[in-house]
């Protein structure tokens, strides 16, 4: 497993690093328990809604620092709708690959840009928070990827049920006993759905 | 620049006299031991000679050396070989749960085919908990093993007092001891120490990769783990690997012909990286005990903020190769189990960093090290939300 040149050289030099005093949005995603963790700030056209300047900070790996400096090369400048538009796999395209086991690096990087680009949108009455049904579950679970190949777990069909009541996420996940992912997914899992107010508890049966 | 090396415990570099060694007998020296003949003759003496200094170097009998394909062969043989012997007399195992994988591992799997296994906590130095160990005896107890350097943060485990504890119950408890990491880095007298099986490796101390040791006592008996054709006994089946053998005798000739000042001067090395670390980068913690309770060549010391795989890259860039704790750098993602354990936090596990010194390692290349270190930490604090 080795790192694109492109990768390295993001790492070493990243651009746009860090942070936007007095910004019109921001975000933060990811934990340093987890190891990893990156802040996004955007300056955004009033009228235009074009991202003007965009900076970000890192706690991670290199990878995590690699496509944190990408994603913010690929925002930069484009209006927040054209934004919205870029994907976790085409940020990996954009570095010349990246191993599967890091693919979770750049979905938490465009993660947190959209993010960042939400709260603006509702902050502005460009849109209005969502309503939290299963679906936003089943949504949420497409970041999650299984290090394994690089793909997310919904894609992948691991996930055989999903339910929501009463507060409570219900997640069955097919995945064998000795899988070495194994432990890695169903914390994933609950990293990803702990952070919604509306669910109190993360059922997950492997 | 030559690059400058700090992973010793992962593998270490071969010595050229080591090297040269074992080109000479895979260019002639490559016969299987055999009666008769002068080849044969001259390739049984070679491995008893090998067998031999091996055993000196742990105060053992020749008779009780067992060559394997490492240290991850030699544990399996011990372990495996001695519970399936001797599983009539108990099914109740001791280890800890900072012991290497492949101890570990073993005990999942025994644990999976009906075996009781207790494992010992550790304090926050990684001392396994001896209150823990007396109160976990039984009188099924027919095993106990443990990691007698960790290989982690470099915690030396009282073997004497364990064995101790152990010999206070009524029935015999045999002690494995993985000793790959201690060995030719704390001195190991299997009898002082009342060790039954042992297993070592080459690779770490400057030998050949692919080959390693198992010393079993006089008296001990292991079941056959590995069926094949008998060259040298049941317990060592199928094709020798005379030239690494030979290389790996070389290898403890080198290590233990001044062994007291290797360690000496390895300690010196590595209490000069920890003293420059400290004085020179702030927000650090060492993890593991300090002093002569730790093994001389290992130093593991968390840096706040960041994260371990981004340091351990970037030196890498540097030219300095060391490891990191962190869950990115690992193959399942997760923190260090060592440093959990032993009650760092997640983020001290992920920034953690271990060096591990050998004889080979310079003072100027300390000097360079740290110096790098220090701005590579710098820089990955400047782009850190968790400092700015």
């Amino acid at each position: 497993m080795q790192y694109s040149q492109k990768v390295l050289d993001h790492f070493m030099k990243p651009h746009n690093i860090g942070k936007l005093e007095d910004p019109d949005a921001a975000a933060t995603e990811g934990s340093p328990a987890c190891g990893d963790q990156i802040s996004i700030f955007l300056k955004i056209h009033p009228e235009t809604h074009i991202i003007e300047d965009i900076k970000f900070q890192s706690y991670g790996c290199a990878s995590n620092i690699a496509t944190g400096s990408i994603i913010t090369d690929m925002a930069m400048g484009k209006t927040i709708e054209e934004a919205k538009d870029i994907t976790w796999k085409g940020a990996a395209e954009e570095l010349d690959g990246l191993p599967a086991v890091k693919m979770h690096c750049s979905v938490l990087a465009v993660d947190t840009l959209k993010k960042a680009i939400k709260k603006y949108e509702i902050e502005h009455g460009l849109a209005e928070e969502e309503a939290f049904t299963k679906d936003t579950i089943i949504e949420e679970l497409k970041k999650v990827i299984y290090p394994g190949v690089g793909e997310d777990i919904i894609t992948l069909k691991m996930v055989k049920y999903v339910g929501f009541e009463n507060g409570v996420a219900i997640v069955d996940v097919e995945i064998p006993k000795f899988d070495t992912h194994r432990d890695n997914v169903a914390e994933e899992i609950k990293e990803h759905l702990e952070v919604f107010k509306e669910i109190k508890e993360v059922k997950i049966t492997l | 620049m030559e690059k400058i090396y700090f992973d010793n415990c992962l593998t270490s570099k071969p010595a050229p006299e080591v090297i040269e060694t074992i080109t000479e007998f895979m260019k002639n020296k490559y016969y299987f031991p055999a009666n008769f003949i002068a080849t044969g003759t001259e390739a049984a003496n070679n491995l008893a000679k090998a067998k031999k200094i091996v055993a000196d170097s742990i105060g053992a009998n020749s008779k009780e050396i067992h060559f394997t394909s490492g240290g991850t062969a030699a544990n399996n043989l011990a372990i495996k070989g001695y519970l399936t012997a001797n599983s009539n007399k108990g099914t109740h195992i001791i280890c800890s749960v900072i012991d290497y994988p492949d101890l570990l591992t073993n005990a999942a799997f025994f644990e999976e085919s009906g075996f009781d296994v207790t494992y010992l906590q550790a304090d926050n130095d990684g001392f396994i908990d001896l209150e823990q160990l007396k109160e976990s005896i039984r009188e099924d107890t027919v095993l106990f093993m443990t990691t007698m350097v960790n290989h982690t943060v470099g915690t030396i485990q009282p073997l004497k007092e364990i064995r101790e504890i152990l010999d206070s119950s009524k029935h015999k408890i045999a002690m494995h001891i993985d000793a790959c990491e201690a060995y030719a880095r704390v001195p190991v007298n299997v009898d002082e120490l009342g060790i039954d099986l042992m297993s070592i490796s080459a690779h770490k101390i400057h030998g050949p990769q692919g080959i390693g040791a198992l010393y079993q006592r006089k008296g001990i008996v292991l079941g056959q783990v590995q069926h094949g054709i008998n060259r040298m006994d049941n317990l060592q089946t199928g094709g020798l690997n005379t030239a690494s053998i030979a290389g790996f005798a070389k290898a403890i000739e080198l290590a233990f012909s001044n062994l007291d000042e290797n360690i000496s001067q390895i300690r010196k090395l590595s209490t000069y990286l920890l003293n420059k670390i400290e004085s020179t980068i702030s927000d650090t913690l060492l993890n593991g005990p300090r002093g002569n309770k730790r093994a001389s060549h290992n130093i593991n010391i968390s840096f706040d903020y960041i994260e371990g795989e981004a340091i351990m890259m970037m030196m890498e860039m540097n030219g300095v190769s060391i490891s990191t704790g962190s869950a990115c750098a690992s193959q399942g993602l997760k923190p260090n189990y060592v440093l959990m354990a032993l009650g760092r936090s997640h983020e001290q596990s992920h920034s953690s960093m271990k060096f591990t010194l050998s004889r080979y390692n310079t003072f100027q290349e300390i000097d360079y090290t740290v110096e790098k270190l220090a701005e590579v930490v710098k820089e990955l604090r400047s782009r850190s939300p968790l400092c700015n």
